[in-house]
Protein backbone atom coordinates (compact mmCIF):
# COMPACT_ATOMS: atom_id res chain seq x y z
CA UNK A 1 0.00 0.00 0.00
CA UNK A 2 1.28 3.43 -0.91
CA UNK A 3 0.67 6.18 1.56
CA UNK A 4 1.45 9.81 1.28
CA UNK A 5 0.65 11.22 4.68
CA UNK A 6 2.21 14.46 5.78
CA UNK A 7 0.99 15.90 9.00
CA UNK A 8 1.74 19.04 10.85
CA UNK A 9 1.29 18.04 14.48
CA UNK A 10 2.05 14.95 16.49
CA UNK A 11 -1.18 14.14 18.34
CA UNK A 12 -1.45 13.40 22.06
CA UNK A 13 -4.25 11.99 24.16
CA UNK A 14 -4.29 13.78 27.53
CA UNK A 15 -7.62 12.88 29.13
CA UNK A 16 -10.35 10.25 29.16
CA UNK A 17 -13.83 9.84 30.63
CA UNK A 18 -16.38 7.06 30.70
CA UNK A 19 -19.92 6.64 32.08
CA UNK A 20 -21.20 3.40 33.51
CA UNK A 21 -22.18 0.82 30.87
CA UNK A 22 -25.61 -0.62 31.67
CA UNK A 23 -28.52 -2.36 29.93
CA UNK A 24 -30.71 0.72 30.46
CA UNK A 25 -29.48 4.00 31.91
CA UNK A 26 -31.71 6.71 33.29
CA UNK A 27 -29.97 9.63 31.55
CA UNK A 28 -30.86 10.87 28.07
CA UNK A 29 -28.27 10.37 25.29
CA UNK A 30 -27.27 14.04 25.62
CA UNK A 31 -26.83 13.73 29.37
CA UNK A 32 -24.66 10.63 28.93
CA UNK A 33 -22.44 12.46 26.42
CA UNK A 34 -22.18 15.38 28.83
CA UNK A 35 -21.12 13.15 31.74
CA UNK A 36 -18.36 11.51 29.69
CA UNK A 37 -17.17 14.82 28.21
CA UNK A 38 -17.10 16.49 31.63
CA UNK A 39 -14.99 13.66 33.07
CA UNK A 40 -12.53 13.81 30.17
CA UNK A 41 -12.16 17.59 30.49
CA UNK A 42 -11.59 17.35 34.24
CA UNK A 43 -9.12 14.51 33.72
CA UNK A 44 -7.14 16.70 31.29
CA UNK A 45 -7.37 19.76 33.56
CA UNK A 46 -9.39 21.67 30.97
CA UNK A 47 -12.64 23.56 30.67
CA UNK A 48 -14.99 23.51 27.73
CA UNK A 49 -13.87 26.98 26.67
CA UNK A 50 -10.35 25.58 26.07
CA UNK A 51 -11.65 23.21 23.37
CA UNK A 52 -11.31 24.25 19.70
CA UNK A 53 -13.63 21.69 18.11
CA UNK A 54 -15.69 18.62 18.89
CA UNK A 55 -15.95 15.28 17.11
CA UNK A 56 -18.92 13.11 17.98
CA UNK A 57 -19.55 9.47 17.10
CA UNK A 58 -22.57 7.20 17.37
CA UNK A 59 -23.73 4.14 15.44
CA UNK A 60 -27.15 3.72 13.73
CA UNK A 61 -29.63 6.45 14.73
CA UNK A 62 -32.20 3.71 15.06
CA UNK A 63 -30.77 2.62 18.43
CA UNK A 64 -31.20 5.91 20.29
CA UNK A 65 -34.35 6.33 18.21
CA UNK A 66 -33.52 9.88 17.10
CA UNK A 67 -32.81 10.57 13.44
CA UNK A 68 -29.91 12.92 12.64
CA UNK A 69 -28.49 12.24 16.05
CA UNK A 70 -25.44 14.43 15.45
CA UNK A 71 -27.37 17.67 15.73
CA UNK A 72 -29.44 16.35 18.65
CA UNK A 73 -26.24 15.72 20.64
CA UNK A 74 -24.48 19.04 20.08
CA UNK A 75 -24.86 20.71 23.48
CA UNK A 76 -24.40 17.53 25.52
CA UNK A 77 -21.23 16.67 23.64
CA UNK A 78 -19.89 20.19 24.20
CA UNK A 79 -20.18 21.26 20.58
CA UNK A 80 -22.44 24.32 20.98
CA UNK A 81 -20.92 27.29 19.07
CA UNK A 82 -17.89 25.22 18.00
CA UNK A 83 -16.94 23.41 14.79
CA UNK A 84 -18.77 20.13 15.37
CA UNK A 85 -18.54 16.96 13.28
CA UNK A 86 -20.39 13.70 13.59
CA UNK A 87 -18.71 10.63 12.16
CA UNK A 88 -20.30 7.27 11.61
CA UNK A 89 -19.01 3.88 10.45
CA UNK A 90 -21.33 1.54 12.37
CA UNK A 91 -19.55 -0.52 15.03
CA UNK A 92 -16.20 0.94 13.98
CA UNK A 93 -17.37 4.43 14.96
CA UNK A 94 -15.80 4.66 18.42
CA UNK A 95 -12.24 4.23 17.19
CA UNK A 96 -13.05 6.11 13.98
CA UNK A 97 -14.16 9.15 16.01
CA UNK A 98 -10.68 9.14 17.57
CA UNK A 99 -9.16 8.90 14.07
CA UNK A 100 -11.28 11.89 13.01
CA UNK A 101 -10.16 13.77 16.13
CA UNK A 102 -6.58 12.85 15.21
CA UNK A 103 -6.83 14.38 11.73
CA UNK A 104 -8.29 17.61 13.11
CA UNK A 105 -5.12 18.01 15.19
CA UNK A 106 -2.58 16.36 12.87
CA UNK A 107 -3.61 18.66 10.02
CA UNK A 108 -3.03 21.75 12.12
CA UNK A 109 -6.70 22.75 11.83
CA UNK A 110 -7.29 22.54 15.61
CA UNK A 111 -5.03 22.24 18.63
CA UNK A 112 -7.45 20.92 21.26
CA UNK A 113 -10.21 18.48 20.32
CA UNK A 114 -12.89 16.86 22.42
CA UNK A 115 -13.92 13.45 21.05
CA UNK A 116 -17.21 12.04 22.38
CA UNK A 117 -19.02 8.80 21.53
CA UNK A 118 -22.41 7.77 22.86
CA UNK A 119 -24.87 4.98 22.34
CA UNK A 120 -28.18 4.34 23.96
CA UNK A 121 -29.40 1.00 22.63
CA UNK A 122 -32.15 0.47 25.18
CA UNK A 123 -34.94 2.61 23.60
CA UNK A 124 -35.53 0.20 20.69
CA UNK A 125 -38.24 -2.40 21.27
CA UNK A 126 -38.93 -5.29 21.20
CA UNK A 127 -35.13 -5.74 21.13
CA UNK A 128 -32.28 -3.59 19.76
CA UNK A 129 -31.11 -6.53 17.64
CA UNK A 130 -34.17 -5.82 15.51
CA UNK A 131 -32.54 -2.60 14.29
CA UNK A 132 -29.94 -4.63 12.44
CA UNK A 133 -32.66 -6.07 10.21
CA UNK A 134 -32.56 -2.82 8.27
CA UNK A 135 -28.85 -2.65 7.44
CA UNK A 136 -28.96 -5.40 4.82
CA UNK A 137 -29.68 -5.30 1.10
CA UNK A 138 -33.45 -4.73 0.88
CA UNK A 139 -33.84 -6.92 -2.21
CA UNK A 140 -31.57 -9.94 -1.77
CA UNK A 141 -31.10 -10.25 2.00
CA UNK A 142 -33.91 -8.56 3.91
CA UNK A 143 -36.82 -10.67 2.57
CA UNK A 144 -35.11 -13.69 4.23
CA UNK A 145 -35.54 -12.04 7.62
CA UNK A 146 -31.76 -11.91 7.96
CA UNK A 147 -30.33 -11.19 11.39
CA UNK A 148 -26.84 -10.02 12.30
CA UNK A 149 -26.17 -13.03 14.51
CA UNK A 150 -26.77 -15.39 11.56
CA UNK A 151 -24.06 -13.73 9.55
CA UNK A 152 -21.61 -13.92 12.42
CA UNK A 153 -22.53 -17.56 12.96
CA UNK A 154 -21.65 -18.26 9.31
CA UNK A 155 -18.35 -16.42 9.76
CA UNK A 156 -17.55 -18.15 13.06
CA UNK A 157 -18.30 -21.56 11.58
CA UNK A 158 -16.08 -20.90 8.55
CA UNK A 159 -13.25 -19.73 10.81
CA UNK A 160 -13.59 -22.85 13.00
CA UNK A 161 -13.67 -25.10 9.93
CA UNK A 162 -10.68 -23.52 8.18
CA UNK A 163 -8.31 -23.73 11.15
CA UNK A 164 -9.87 -26.67 12.97
CA UNK A 165 -10.75 -24.59 16.03
CA UNK A 166 -12.84 -26.03 18.84
CA UNK A 167 -15.61 -24.12 20.60
CA UNK A 168 -13.85 -24.86 23.92
CA UNK A 169 -10.92 -22.72 22.81
CA UNK A 170 -13.14 -19.89 21.62
CA UNK A 171 -15.06 -19.96 24.92
CA UNK A 172 -11.80 -19.20 26.77
CA UNK A 173 -12.00 -15.66 25.38
CA UNK A 174 -15.40 -15.08 27.01
CA UNK A 175 -14.14 -16.53 30.30
CA UNK A 176 -11.05 -14.27 30.26
CA UNK A 177 -12.84 -11.06 29.27
CA UNK A 178 -15.73 -11.38 31.71
CA UNK A 179 -13.20 -12.07 34.47
CA UNK A 180 -11.10 -9.06 33.48
CA UNK A 181 -14.21 -6.89 33.58
CA UNK A 182 -14.68 -7.64 37.29
CA UNK A 183 -11.95 -5.02 37.83
CA UNK A 184 -13.51 -2.36 35.59
CA UNK A 185 -15.60 0.23 37.47
CA UNK A 186 -17.89 0.87 34.46
CA UNK A 187 -18.48 -2.81 33.64
CA UNK A 188 -21.91 -4.27 33.03
CA UNK A 189 -21.13 -7.99 32.81
CA UNK A 190 -18.03 -8.81 34.83
CA UNK A 191 -18.34 -12.42 35.99
CA UNK A 192 -16.48 -15.53 36.98
CA UNK A 193 -17.62 -18.13 34.48
CA UNK A 194 -16.17 -21.37 33.12
CA UNK A 195 -15.81 -22.83 29.64
CA UNK A 196 -18.63 -25.23 30.55
CA UNK A 197 -20.91 -22.28 31.36
CA UNK A 198 -20.32 -20.93 27.86
CA UNK A 199 -20.86 -24.31 26.19
CA UNK A 200 -24.03 -24.93 28.20
CA UNK A 201 -25.53 -21.48 27.58
CA UNK A 202 -28.54 -21.07 25.32
CA UNK A 203 -27.83 -21.67 21.62
CA UNK A 204 -28.91 -18.56 19.74
CA UNK A 205 -27.77 -19.27 16.19
CA UNK A 206 -25.35 -22.20 16.20
CA UNK A 207 -22.41 -22.00 16.86
CA UNK A 208 -23.19 -18.69 18.60
CA UNK A 209 -24.43 -19.18 22.17
CA UNK A 210 -25.61 -16.69 24.77
CA UNK A 211 -22.22 -16.37 26.50
CA UNK A 212 -20.33 -16.01 23.20
CA UNK A 213 -21.92 -12.62 22.64
CA UNK A 214 -21.70 -9.11 24.12
CA UNK A 215 -24.75 -7.49 25.73
CA UNK A 216 -27.01 -4.59 24.78
CA UNK A 217 -25.74 -1.49 26.55
CA UNK A 218 -26.15 2.24 27.14
CA UNK A 219 -23.10 4.40 27.76
CA UNK A 220 -20.74 7.14 26.63
CA UNK A 221 -17.02 7.85 26.51
CA UNK A 222 -14.82 10.85 25.75
CA UNK A 223 -11.18 11.70 25.08
CA UNK A 224 -9.15 14.90 24.81
CA UNK A 225 -6.67 15.10 21.92
CA UNK A 226 -4.17 17.92 21.53
CA UNK A 227 -1.14 18.97 19.53
CA UNK A 228 2.30 18.40 21.07
CA UNK A 229 2.62 22.07 22.02
CA UNK A 230 -0.54 22.06 24.13
CA UNK A 231 -0.07 18.52 25.48
CA UNK A 232 3.06 19.69 27.27
CA UNK A 233 1.18 22.60 28.84
CA UNK A 234 -1.42 20.32 30.39
CA UNK A 235 0.42 17.13 31.33
CA UNK A 236 3.78 15.47 31.88
CA UNK A 237 2.41 12.14 30.72
CA UNK A 238 0.80 12.47 27.28
CA UNK A 239 0.02 9.32 25.32
CA UNK A 240 0.83 9.76 21.64
CA UNK A 241 -1.35 8.54 18.82
CA UNK A 242 1.41 7.52 16.44
CA UNK A 243 -0.56 5.54 13.88
CA UNK A 244 -4.12 5.48 12.56
CA UNK A 245 -5.63 3.17 9.96
CA UNK A 246 -9.00 2.28 8.52
CA UNK A 247 -10.12 0.20 5.60
CA UNK A 248 -13.31 -1.19 4.08
CA UNK A 249 -13.81 -4.62 2.56
CA UNK A 250 -16.62 -5.25 0.06
CA UNK A 251 -20.23 -4.66 1.13
CA UNK A 252 -21.08 -8.05 -0.39
CA UNK A 253 -20.23 -10.16 2.62
CA UNK A 254 -20.78 -13.15 0.35
CA UNK A 255 -17.59 -12.13 -1.48
CA UNK A 256 -15.34 -11.96 1.58
CA UNK A 257 -12.88 -14.41 3.04
CA UNK A 258 -14.91 -15.18 6.16
CA UNK A 259 -11.97 -16.93 7.86
CA UNK A 260 -9.66 -13.91 7.72
CA UNK A 261 -10.60 -10.24 8.25
CA UNK A 262 -8.87 -8.49 5.36
CA UNK A 263 -10.48 -5.16 6.28
CA UNK A 264 -8.43 -5.28 9.43
CA UNK A 265 -5.25 -6.57 7.85
CA UNK A 266 -5.17 -3.48 5.61
CA UNK A 267 -6.25 -1.07 8.36
CA UNK A 268 -3.55 -2.48 10.64
CA UNK A 269 -0.91 -2.21 7.92
CA UNK A 270 -1.78 1.46 7.43
CA UNK A 271 -1.48 2.22 11.16
CA UNK A 272 1.70 0.17 11.56
CA UNK A 273 3.37 1.89 8.65
CA UNK A 274 2.56 5.32 10.07
CA UNK A 275 3.82 4.28 13.52
CA UNK A 276 6.95 2.62 12.11
CA UNK A 277 5.99 -0.82 13.39
CA UNK A 278 7.54 -3.72 11.48
CA UNK A 279 6.75 -6.69 13.69
CA UNK A 280 3.39 -6.13 15.45
CA UNK A 281 3.58 -9.35 17.46
CA UNK A 282 6.83 -8.17 19.07
CA UNK A 283 6.27 -4.40 19.16
CA UNK A 284 2.68 -4.16 20.44
CA UNK A 285 2.71 -4.61 24.22
CA UNK A 286 -1.01 -4.55 24.90
CA UNK A 287 -4.07 -4.49 22.64
CA UNK A 288 -7.79 -3.84 22.89
CA UNK A 289 -9.24 -5.68 19.91
CA UNK A 290 -12.93 -5.62 19.05
CA UNK A 291 -14.74 -8.50 20.73
CA UNK A 292 -18.53 -8.27 20.33
CA UNK A 293 -18.28 -12.07 20.01
CA UNK A 294 -15.57 -14.23 21.57
CA UNK A 295 -14.37 -15.62 18.21
CA UNK A 296 -13.96 -12.04 16.91
CA UNK A 297 -11.15 -11.37 19.40
CA UNK A 298 -9.24 -14.29 17.85
CA UNK A 299 -10.21 -13.34 14.30
CA UNK A 300 -9.10 -9.76 14.89
CA UNK A 301 -5.78 -10.72 16.54
CA UNK A 302 -4.97 -12.58 13.35
CA UNK A 303 -6.11 -9.73 11.11
CA UNK A 304 -3.85 -7.39 13.09
CA UNK A 305 -0.89 -9.79 12.69
CA UNK A 306 -0.74 -10.22 16.47
CA UNK A 307 -1.04 -13.94 15.76
CA UNK A 308 -0.53 -16.06 12.66
CA UNK A 309 -3.63 -17.39 10.91
CA UNK A 310 -5.27 -19.97 13.15
CA UNK A 311 -2.80 -19.27 15.96
CA UNK A 312 -4.85 -16.92 18.17
CA UNK A 313 -6.76 -19.74 19.92
CA UNK A 314 -3.46 -21.42 20.77
CA UNK A 315 -2.03 -18.22 22.28
CA UNK A 316 -5.24 -17.83 24.27
CA UNK A 317 -5.07 -21.40 25.56
CA UNK A 318 -1.45 -20.88 26.59
CA UNK A 319 -2.35 -17.76 28.61
CA UNK A 320 -0.37 -15.36 26.40
CA UNK A 321 -3.37 -13.02 26.17
CA UNK A 322 -4.02 -12.83 29.93
CA UNK A 323 -3.12 -9.63 31.82
CA UNK A 324 0.09 -11.25 33.05
CA UNK A 325 0.86 -12.81 29.66
CA UNK A 326 3.31 -11.70 27.00
CA UNK A 327 0.57 -10.12 24.84
CA UNK A 328 -2.36 -9.03 27.01
CA UNK A 329 -5.54 -8.72 24.93
CA UNK A 330 -8.57 -6.82 26.24
CA UNK A 331 -7.35 -6.24 29.79
CA UNK A 332 -10.40 -3.97 30.24
CA UNK A 333 -12.75 -6.90 29.91
CA UNK A 334 -13.70 -5.90 26.39
CA UNK A 335 -17.19 -5.69 24.97
CA UNK A 336 -17.96 -9.15 26.35
CA UNK A 337 -17.32 -7.97 29.91
CA UNK A 338 -17.52 -4.18 30.12
CA UNK A 339 -20.42 -3.96 27.68
CA UNK A 340 -21.17 -2.86 24.16
CA UNK A 341 -22.77 0.58 23.78
CA UNK A 342 -21.51 0.49 20.23
CA UNK A 343 -19.59 3.72 19.54
CA UNK A 344 -18.87 4.27 23.24
CA UNK A 345 -17.34 0.78 23.42
CA UNK A 346 -14.72 1.83 20.86
CA UNK A 347 -13.80 4.86 22.99
CA UNK A 348 -13.68 2.60 26.03
CA UNK A 349 -10.99 0.56 24.23
CA UNK A 350 -8.88 3.60 23.35
CA UNK A 351 -9.31 4.89 26.93
CA UNK A 352 -8.08 1.54 28.28
CA UNK A 353 -4.88 1.76 26.22
CA UNK A 354 -4.49 5.37 27.42
CA UNK A 355 -4.76 4.21 31.06
CA UNK A 356 -2.56 1.14 30.51
CA UNK A 357 0.24 3.18 28.93
CA UNK A 358 0.00 5.78 31.73
CA UNK A 359 0.02 2.93 34.29
CA UNK A 360 -3.28 4.22 35.61
CA UNK A 361 -5.33 1.08 35.02
CA UNK A 362 -5.32 0.08 38.69
CA UNK A 363 -6.25 -3.55 39.22
CA UNK A 364 -6.46 -3.98 35.46
CA UNK A 365 -2.83 -2.91 34.91
CA UNK A 366 -0.98 -5.48 32.79
CA UNK A 367 2.05 -7.16 34.34
CA UNK A 368 4.54 -6.13 31.68
CA UNK A 369 5.74 -2.55 31.29
CA UNK A 370 3.81 -1.44 28.19
CA UNK A 371 5.07 1.38 25.98
CA UNK A 372 3.11 0.64 22.78
CA UNK A 373 -0.56 -0.25 22.61
CA UNK A 374 -3.29 -0.69 20.04
CA UNK A 375 -7.07 -0.24 20.04
CA UNK A 376 -9.35 -1.46 17.30
CA UNK A 377 -13.01 -1.57 16.33
CA UNK A 378 -15.03 -3.17 13.55
CA UNK A 379 -18.20 -2.08 11.83
CA UNK A 380 -20.29 -0.89 8.90
CA UNK A 381 -21.73 -4.01 7.25
CA UNK A 382 -19.09 -6.05 9.16
CA UNK A 383 -16.54 -4.67 6.73
CA UNK A 384 -14.54 -1.82 8.26
CA UNK A 385 -11.48 -2.04 10.48
CA UNK A 386 -10.49 1.05 12.51
CA UNK A 387 -7.14 1.09 14.33
CA UNK A 388 -5.07 3.44 16.47
CA UNK A 389 -1.54 2.77 17.70
CA UNK A 390 -0.53 4.64 20.87
CA UNK A 391 2.82 5.15 22.59
CA UNK A 392 4.35 6.76 25.64
CA UNK B 1 -37.72 3.79 -19.90
CA UNK B 2 -36.52 6.20 -17.33
CA UNK B 3 -37.16 5.20 -13.74
CA UNK B 4 -38.47 8.61 -12.71
CA UNK B 5 -41.41 8.08 -15.08
CA UNK B 6 -42.63 5.00 -13.21
CA UNK B 7 -45.75 6.21 -11.49
CA UNK B 8 -47.55 2.88 -11.63
CA UNK B 9 -45.65 0.45 -9.40
CA UNK B 10 -47.02 -2.46 -11.43
CA UNK B 11 -44.87 -1.45 -14.38
CA UNK B 12 -41.59 -2.25 -12.49
CA UNK B 13 -40.97 -5.16 -10.20
CA UNK B 14 -40.61 -3.91 -6.62
CA UNK B 15 -39.95 -5.52 -3.26
CA UNK B 16 -41.97 -4.08 -0.40
CA UNK B 17 -40.00 -3.15 2.72
CA UNK B 18 -40.02 -1.17 5.91
CA UNK B 19 -37.56 0.58 8.19
CA UNK B 20 -39.61 0.24 11.32
CA UNK B 21 -38.39 -0.92 14.67
CA UNK B 22 -41.32 -2.13 16.77
CA UNK B 23 -41.39 0.70 19.28
CA UNK B 24 -39.20 2.97 21.34
CA UNK B 25 -39.14 3.96 24.99
CA UNK B 26 -37.28 7.15 25.88
CA UNK B 27 -36.13 7.82 29.42
CA UNK B 28 -36.77 11.43 30.43
CA UNK B 29 -33.34 11.80 32.02
CA UNK B 30 -32.06 14.02 34.81
CA UNK B 31 -33.65 17.31 33.76
CA UNK B 32 -36.61 15.70 31.99
CA UNK B 33 -37.87 13.95 35.13
CA UNK B 34 -37.98 17.30 36.93
CA UNK B 35 -39.65 19.12 34.03
CA UNK B 36 -42.38 16.57 33.43
CA UNK B 37 -43.08 16.06 37.12
CA UNK B 38 -43.46 19.83 37.21
CA UNK B 39 -46.08 19.73 34.45
CA UNK B 40 -47.97 17.09 36.40
CA UNK B 41 -48.15 19.62 39.25
CA UNK B 42 -49.19 22.42 36.93
CA UNK B 43 -45.77 24.11 36.91
CA UNK B 44 -43.38 24.99 34.10
CA UNK B 45 -39.86 24.50 35.46
CA UNK B 46 -36.64 25.94 34.08
CA UNK B 47 -33.08 25.31 35.28
CA UNK B 48 -30.41 27.93 35.98
CA UNK B 49 -26.63 27.78 35.68
CA UNK B 50 -25.44 29.93 38.58
CA UNK B 51 -22.00 30.39 37.10
CA UNK B 52 -23.18 31.73 33.73
CA UNK B 53 -26.49 33.18 34.94
CA UNK B 54 -28.42 31.44 32.18
CA UNK B 55 -31.88 29.94 32.70
CA UNK B 56 -32.88 27.12 30.34
CA UNK B 57 -36.38 26.10 29.20
CA UNK B 58 -36.91 23.21 28.83
CA UNK B 59 -34.44 22.73 31.65
CA UNK B 60 -31.01 21.18 31.06
CA UNK B 61 -28.97 19.17 33.55
CA UNK B 62 -25.82 20.91 32.31
CA UNK B 63 -24.93 24.35 30.97
CA UNK B 64 -24.32 24.44 27.23
CA UNK B 65 -21.90 27.34 27.71
CA UNK B 66 -19.60 26.12 30.52
CA UNK B 67 -20.61 22.42 30.66
CA UNK B 68 -21.04 22.66 34.43
CA UNK B 69 -23.72 20.65 36.22
CA UNK B 70 -27.03 22.40 36.95
CA UNK B 71 -29.14 21.49 39.94
CA UNK B 72 -31.19 24.64 40.44
CA UNK B 73 -34.77 24.43 39.17
CA UNK B 74 -37.47 27.06 39.49
CA UNK B 75 -40.84 27.93 38.04
CA UNK B 76 -40.94 30.37 35.13
CA UNK B 77 -43.20 33.42 35.52
CA UNK B 78 -46.93 33.19 34.89
CA UNK B 79 -46.79 35.35 31.79
CA UNK B 80 -45.48 33.97 28.51
CA UNK B 81 -45.16 35.88 25.26
CA UNK B 82 -45.87 34.70 21.72
CA UNK B 83 -42.57 34.99 19.88
CA UNK B 84 -43.97 33.70 16.60
CA UNK B 85 -47.03 31.75 15.47
CA UNK B 86 -48.41 29.87 12.50
CA UNK B 87 -51.69 28.25 11.48
CA UNK B 88 -51.67 24.69 10.18
CA UNK B 89 -54.33 23.91 7.55
CA UNK B 90 -52.98 20.62 6.10
CA UNK B 91 -51.64 17.58 7.95
CA UNK B 92 -48.35 15.76 7.28
CA UNK B 93 -49.86 13.53 4.60
CA UNK B 94 -51.42 16.45 2.74
CA UNK B 95 -54.97 16.04 4.07
CA UNK B 96 -56.95 19.20 4.72
CA UNK B 97 -57.76 19.65 8.40
CA UNK B 98 -61.37 20.33 9.42
CA UNK B 99 -60.15 23.15 11.61
CA UNK B 100 -56.83 25.02 11.55
CA UNK B 101 -54.38 24.56 14.43
CA UNK B 102 -52.50 27.56 15.80
CA UNK B 103 -48.91 26.71 16.79
CA UNK B 104 -46.77 29.19 18.69
CA UNK B 105 -43.30 29.52 20.15
CA UNK B 106 -43.80 30.93 23.63
CA UNK B 107 -40.97 32.66 25.48
CA UNK B 108 -40.46 33.90 29.02
CA UNK B 109 -38.51 36.91 30.12
CA UNK B 110 -34.90 36.18 31.07
CA UNK B 111 -35.14 32.57 29.89
CA UNK B 112 -33.14 30.91 27.09
CA UNK B 113 -35.40 28.64 25.04
CA UNK B 114 -39.17 28.38 25.21
CA UNK B 115 -42.09 26.08 24.61
CA UNK B 116 -43.76 25.20 21.33
CA UNK B 117 -47.44 24.55 21.86
CA UNK B 118 -50.96 25.20 20.59
CA UNK B 119 -52.87 28.42 21.15
CA UNK B 120 -56.54 28.23 22.06
CA UNK B 121 -59.50 30.44 23.09
CA UNK B 122 -58.42 32.98 20.46
CA UNK B 123 -59.67 33.90 16.96
CA UNK B 124 -57.30 34.15 14.03
CA UNK B 125 -57.85 37.87 13.67
CA UNK B 126 -56.89 38.46 17.29
CA UNK B 127 -53.46 36.83 16.93
CA UNK B 128 -50.33 38.92 17.10
CA UNK B 129 -46.66 38.48 17.88
CA UNK B 130 -46.02 39.74 21.38
CA UNK B 131 -49.38 38.50 22.70
CA UNK B 132 -49.21 37.59 26.40
CA UNK B 133 -50.37 34.05 27.14
CA UNK B 134 -50.81 31.53 29.96
CA UNK B 135 -50.96 27.72 29.94
CA UNK B 136 -54.20 25.77 30.28
CA UNK B 137 -53.49 22.45 31.97
CA UNK B 138 -55.53 19.25 31.93
CA UNK B 139 -57.40 18.47 35.11
CA UNK B 140 -54.93 17.28 37.73
CA UNK B 141 -56.20 13.69 37.77
CA UNK B 142 -55.74 13.41 34.00
CA UNK B 143 -52.13 14.61 33.87
CA UNK B 144 -49.51 12.01 32.94
CA UNK B 145 -46.23 13.92 33.08
CA UNK B 146 -46.21 14.61 29.32
CA UNK B 147 -45.99 17.77 27.21
CA UNK B 148 -49.67 17.20 26.42
CA UNK B 149 -50.53 17.85 30.10
CA UNK B 150 -50.69 21.42 28.80
CA UNK B 151 -53.79 21.53 26.57
CA UNK B 152 -52.87 24.87 24.98
CA UNK B 153 -51.91 28.46 25.84
CA UNK B 154 -54.54 31.20 25.85
CA UNK B 155 -54.39 34.97 25.85
CA UNK B 156 -54.25 36.59 29.27
CA UNK B 157 -57.38 38.63 29.71
CA UNK B 158 -56.56 42.17 30.78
Amino acid sequence: MRMNIHFKNRVACIGAGLTLFRRRLFETPRELAWEAAKQALENAGMELKDIDCVVFGSAPDAFDGIHMQGEYMVDGAGGYKKPFTRVYVGGGTGVFSVIAGWWHVASGLCDKVLVVAEEKMSPALPHPQYVFHHIFDPITDKPLGVNLIWIFALEMHRYMYKYNIKKEDIALVSVKNKRNALDHPAAQLGAKITVEDVLNSEVLVWPVQRLDISPVSDGAGALILTSEEYAKQYTDTPVWIDGVGWNLDTTYWTNRDLAFPKYLYYAGKMAYKMAGIHNPRKEIDVAEVYDPFDYKELHHMEGLQLARKGEAPILTREGVTERDGDLPINPSGGLLGVGNPIAAAGIMKVAEIFWQLRKEAGKRQVAKDPTTGLAQAWGDLMQIGTVVVMRV
Amino acid sequence: MSIDKIRDLKSAKVIPGDMEVGKYVYTLGLAGEKFFNGLKNGKILASTCKKCGITYLPPKAYCEECHGAIDEYSEVGKIGMVYSYTIQYVDGSGKKLDEGVIWALIKYEGVRGGIVHKLGEVDYDQLYIGMLVEPVFKKKAEREGKITDILYFRPIKP
